[in-house]
């Protein structure tokens, strides 16, 4: 498994359509879980008021993202691999919620 | 097989259900194939006795179970299944009839009854066995039978032929996957309280494993046994010596032990059956016991001293041998296992050799392969022509097998084999073989050095059959050259001879050959055609496979894919159901690369995925896989493009076909480009240019040509084929319109995006985006921003980003029609399409939208995509 991160820019109009979205790839990780990971994801305030996320996964190859994606209904703009995490303090809670 | 006692079953409710409302569905006619998976130990025969158990009346059962044996018979769970259910389905399981042959009577069978059909153990099953599951699997849909099958999860490798079948049947919708956990800590305490049992000490111990804890817990032991194999003999200590010694001999004899191999081999002991019966270790099934589980009968086996087990398996072949002669055939398969484990070298040829050849007849060529290097290993006394017979069967099983190393060392011995006996018709036959694997290892230049020694050593023998098939290989080396003398001399010579042999094997080959140049150069597909159907009427199957791949490829090469489509599917088919994986992956990795020039990126990583998770892959197909997959990360813009191109760079170079190279270095140059690495393109290109210009591939070197153009080579290049030609003279917006007319929507934004005029390039934008093509349309954009757009089209607006389950406009219209409930045979009416293209799509459909059934698809698409909810 590797570590991805996924940009997901402007991808819903509102709060609640994501969280329907969440659901979805909630149990699409559960069809395939060896080959995704969803790990965390942090929900960004986009300039028109639309909602975005930045999301980590951890992932078998970039298909295996790209599957996920297909099977929740969600879109992907940019997919990165991560090699190597810092973390310095933890997640603010309300930043990971 | 292994059997279970039934007692307490805990924490499996929900997956009996789920098997039973399968079962339950079977009237409706949607038949299912659900796979079990576990742990060894982890309850899987136990679950399926307890959904048994439950079927309402008038459901028929069928049963069969793989055998724990290295290179087990072939078709084994079927030959089962086949015993129960007699006729026609018995008549060709007996008399040794290959899986597509099977499949229509098995279809037959469980057409005539709602039936379940159990298949245990099929992390054991042989390649034949394989082979029907995976045609089963496509086709039990239609059935009224759900087919349960079971497999130990913890024994499947990355690489494990089932799971390999397990990959190809994802896309099928009819399966139901289950995997059963180990037993939780609460579960495991219920079990040991009336045992007065430490149950915190058990968990830790087993893990949860239901059959470690069944084994303890029977065991009666004070203090829980360290492993499985304590826990087992702790019990079998309990049992008195006599029955100890029933058991050895049940161990030994896998998979069971007949009655009467009892009688024969512990006669004597035979009074304890009932003691080992009544202990739980043994169980009966018809006239023979086995143990409870696999892993005791392991367990009990090792425990044996080394003489004792010889001594044994010496018996029990003796007692098979005997009984044999009186009543039926031999199972060879299990004779060579216990020959072999007595260390009877005289034993283990006769059986492993006739094994061979019967696994060989049916199509298993792993279990072919595996018997005949099983007898080679006793080989060494055996004289010469013997042994050179016995390479040249091997070495042709690993070839069809995919095991081409191996293929490649035997069929070496067997070459030295007939110089020592001074035979030079078979060494020159031979030579032709070691010629055409080391070219499906891509050591071409050595192919040819061998393929002309072959002609070589056959000419002085005369106009055989051998030389006649030795001229069809240079011709196919040469073809691999695109060398049309080449091809051409040598297979004239082939077909003249084959006319004179009468010999139609010699005279496809030669024709595919010939026919291959003919479309390098051009002239069309008459050869090819004919030589396939030729091949199908011969029944050879091999070239049969090879001329679908051939017209796949150059269909697809051309970007014609509505024929392209056509030969893959029916040679997808065909090679399927007559395990040709090699044919198999060559049509998937050219599948895969249509898709990609269709700009259809997860088609075509779905059609290479195979490819590359088969380790048995030849390198050549491999290699178009690679590129296919490194070239759609890199337009996607995702990561870890690199390392599958360098692979496939790094495997083709050395093979100096052009056919090979071109596609990656094309592929390197365009992710090189999208990546701003431009000023690298022209040494990426230069090899394949070269040998493209050489042997006159005039669209390859108009490929090559266009990505050295776009990033900035000057250069003069000869005679071209549209569309590079439009782009490279100059016109790009013809070149626009040739690739769209041609379904190529990715080249044709390329080209158009190169246009002068204002409102072609930001099209162009636009319909990369469209596509995916995030590096691509990134290129475009900035391009436009430096010469002045300002106003570009922003990214399209939030949820109506593509289609969210990323379903084609053909898929959409078929779903459209699904919603108002047609069957697929009226949706392929409607839309004049084959039946069978319907299918295929209903089932993208389905997997895409992560539906069960089509009403679920409908109501999945109505929530997430349909475009009344992006509102």
């Amino acid at each position: 498994m590797n570590t991805y991160v996924i940009l997901r820019r402007r991808g819903w109009r509102t709060i609640d359509a994501l969280r329907e979205s969440a659901k979805r790839a909630e149990s699409a990780v559960e069809r395939a879980p060896d080959e995704v990971r969803w790990i965390r994801s942090y929900l960004l305030a986009e300039p028109d008021g639309c909602v975005g996320t930045v999301c980590v996964y951890e992932a078998s190859s970039p298909e295996a993202i790209r599957a996920h994606a297909r099977r929740a209904g969600l879109p992907v703009d940019e997919i990165v691999a991560v090699t190597e995490t810092l973390v310095l303090e933890p997640d603010p809670v309300g930043a990971a919620a | 097989m292994t059997i279970v006692a039934t007692e307490r079953l805990l924490e499996r409710d929900e997956y009996v259900e789920a098997l039973l409302a399968a079962a339950a569905g079977l009237t409706a006619g949607g038949g299912r194939l659900a796979l079990v998976g576990a742990e060894a130990g982890g309850g899987k025969t136990a679950l399926v006795q307890a959904v048994i158990a439950r079927l309402p009346d008038g459901v028929r059962v069928l049963q069969g179970a793989c055998d724990p044996l290295f290179a087990p018979r072939p078709l084994g769970p079927f030959a089962d299944v086949a015993a129960a259910c007699g006729g026609e389905l018995r008549r060709f399981v007996e008399r040794g009839a290959r899986p597509h042959e099977v499949i229509g009577e098995l279809l037959d069978q469980l057409r005539g009854a709602p039936t379940v059909l159990v298949l245990e153990d099929l992390h054991w099953a042989d390649e034949s066995t394989l082979d029907l599951l995976r045609l089963l699997g496509r086709r039990v849909e239609g059935l009224e039978a759900v087919v349960i099958g079971t497999y130990r999860d913890d024994e499947l490798g990355a690489v494990h032929p089932f799971r390999i079948v397990l990959g190809d049947l994802e896309s099928t919708t009819a399966v139901l996957r289950l995997r059963l956990p180990a037993l939780s800590p609460e579960a495991v305490r219920q079990l040991a309280s009336p045992h007065g049992v430490d149950a915190a000490d058990l968990y830790a111990k087993t893990a949860g494993n239901p059959f470690f804890v069944t084994e303890v817990l029977a065991g009666g032991a004070d203090a829980v046994p360290a492993t499985v194999r304590d826990a087992v003999l702790a019990r079998e200590a309990r049992l008195a010596p006599s029955a100890r010694g029933l058991l050895d001999v049940v161990a030994v004899a896998s998979p069971q032990a007949e009655l009467w191999l009892l009688e024969r081999v512990a006669g004597d002991l035979l009074d304890e059956l009932e003691t080992c019966l009544a202990s739980g270790m043994l169980a009966a099934t018809d006239e023979a016991v086995a143990f409870r589980h696999e892993l005791a009968r392991l367990a009990v086996e090792e425990s044996l001293p080394p003489n004792r087990r010889v001594e044994l398996h010496r018996q029990v072949l003796s007692a098979l041998e005997a009984h044999a002669t009186g009543v039926s055939g031999i199972d060879y398969a299990r004779a060579a296992y216990h020959a072999e484990a007595a260390g009877d070298a005289e034993a283990v040829l006769r059986y492993a050799a006739a094994a061979g050849d019967y696994a060989g007849e049916l199509g298993a060529s792993r279990e072919a392969a595996a018997q005949y290097a099983r007898a080679l290993r006793f080989a060494d006394h055996l004289d010469v022509r013997a042994r050179a017979e016995l390479l040249e069967r091997s070495a042709y099983a690993s070839y069809l097998a995919g095991e081409l190393e191996e293929a490649l060392k035997t069929q070496q011995r067997a070459l030295e084999c007939h110089r020592e006996l001074g035979d030079r018709l078979r060494a020159g036959d031979s030579l032709r073989s070691f010629s055409r694997l080391l070219r499906y290892v891509g050591r071409t230049d050595e192919a040819m050095v061998i393929g002309r020694e072959a002609v070589a050593e056959l000419e002085p023998s005369g106009a055989g059959r051998e030389l006649g098939l030795a001229y069809c290989n240079l011709s196919h080396l040469y073809m691999h050259r695109e060398d049309e003398a080449g091809t051409a001399k040598w297979g004239e010579r082939a077909l003249e001879l084959a006319e004179r042999l009468g010999d139609q094997e010699i005279a496809v080959y030669a024709l595919l050959n010939l026919g291959n140049v003919d479309q390098i150069k051009g002239r069309g597909v008459e050869k090819l055609e004919r030589s396939l159907e030729l091949a199908l009427d011969a029944g050879l199957e091999e070239h049969a496979g090879r001329a679908f791949v051939s017209l796949t490829w150059w269909w697809a090469r051309g970007r014609s894919f509505a024929p392209a489509d056509e030969y893959f599917e029916q040679g997808l088919e065909y090679c399927t159901e007559r395990g040709l994986d090699l044919w198999r992956h060559f049509l998937l990795a050219y599948r895969a690369l249509s898709c990609l020039d269709r700009g259809r990126w997860d088609e075509a990583v779905e059609a290479a995925s195979p490819v590359l998770l088969d380790p048995r892959t030849s390198p050549v197909p491999r290699i178009t896989a690679l590129a296919v997959l490194g070239l759609v990360r890199a337009r996607r813009g995702d990561p870890e493009a690199w390392p599958p191109l360098d692979e496939a760079w790094a495997a083709a170079e050395p093979t100096a076909e052009l056919q090979r190279i071109e596609p990656v270095a094309a592929a390197r140059a365009e992710a090189l480009w999208l990546q701003g690495r431009g000023d690298e393109v022209p040494e990426a290109t230069k090899l394949a240019l070269e040998l493209a210009l050489e042997r006159e591939a005039w669209w390859i070197v108009g490929e090559l040509a266009c990505w050295r153009r776009r990033t900035g080579v000057e250069e003069e290049v000869p005679a071209l084929s549209e569309p590079w030609a439009a782009e490279l003279s100059g016109d790009p917006l013809r070149a626009a319109g040739l690739w769209a007319a041609l379904d190529a929507p990715y080249e044709a934004a390329l080209a158009r995006a190169g246009a002068d005029d204002e409102e072609a390039p930001a099209t162009a934008l636009e319909e990369l985006r469209r596509l995916g093509a995030r590096p691509a349309a990134a290129i475009v954009a900035r391009r436009l921003r430096k010469r002045g757009f300002r106003s570009l089209p922003r990214g399209p607006r939030p949820a109506t980003k593509a289609n969210p389950a990323g379903l084609t406009a053909r898929q959409l219209e078929v779903l459209g029609l699904v919603a108002e409930g047609l069957p697929n045979a009226e949706i392929a009416d409607r839309l004049v399409l084959s039946r069978r293209t319907v299918d295929h799509h209903v089932s993208a459909i389905l997997r895409k939208l992560g539906a069960r059934t089509r009403g679920e698809a409908v109501a999945t698409w109505q929530k997430i995509g349909s475009p009344s909810s992006r509102k």
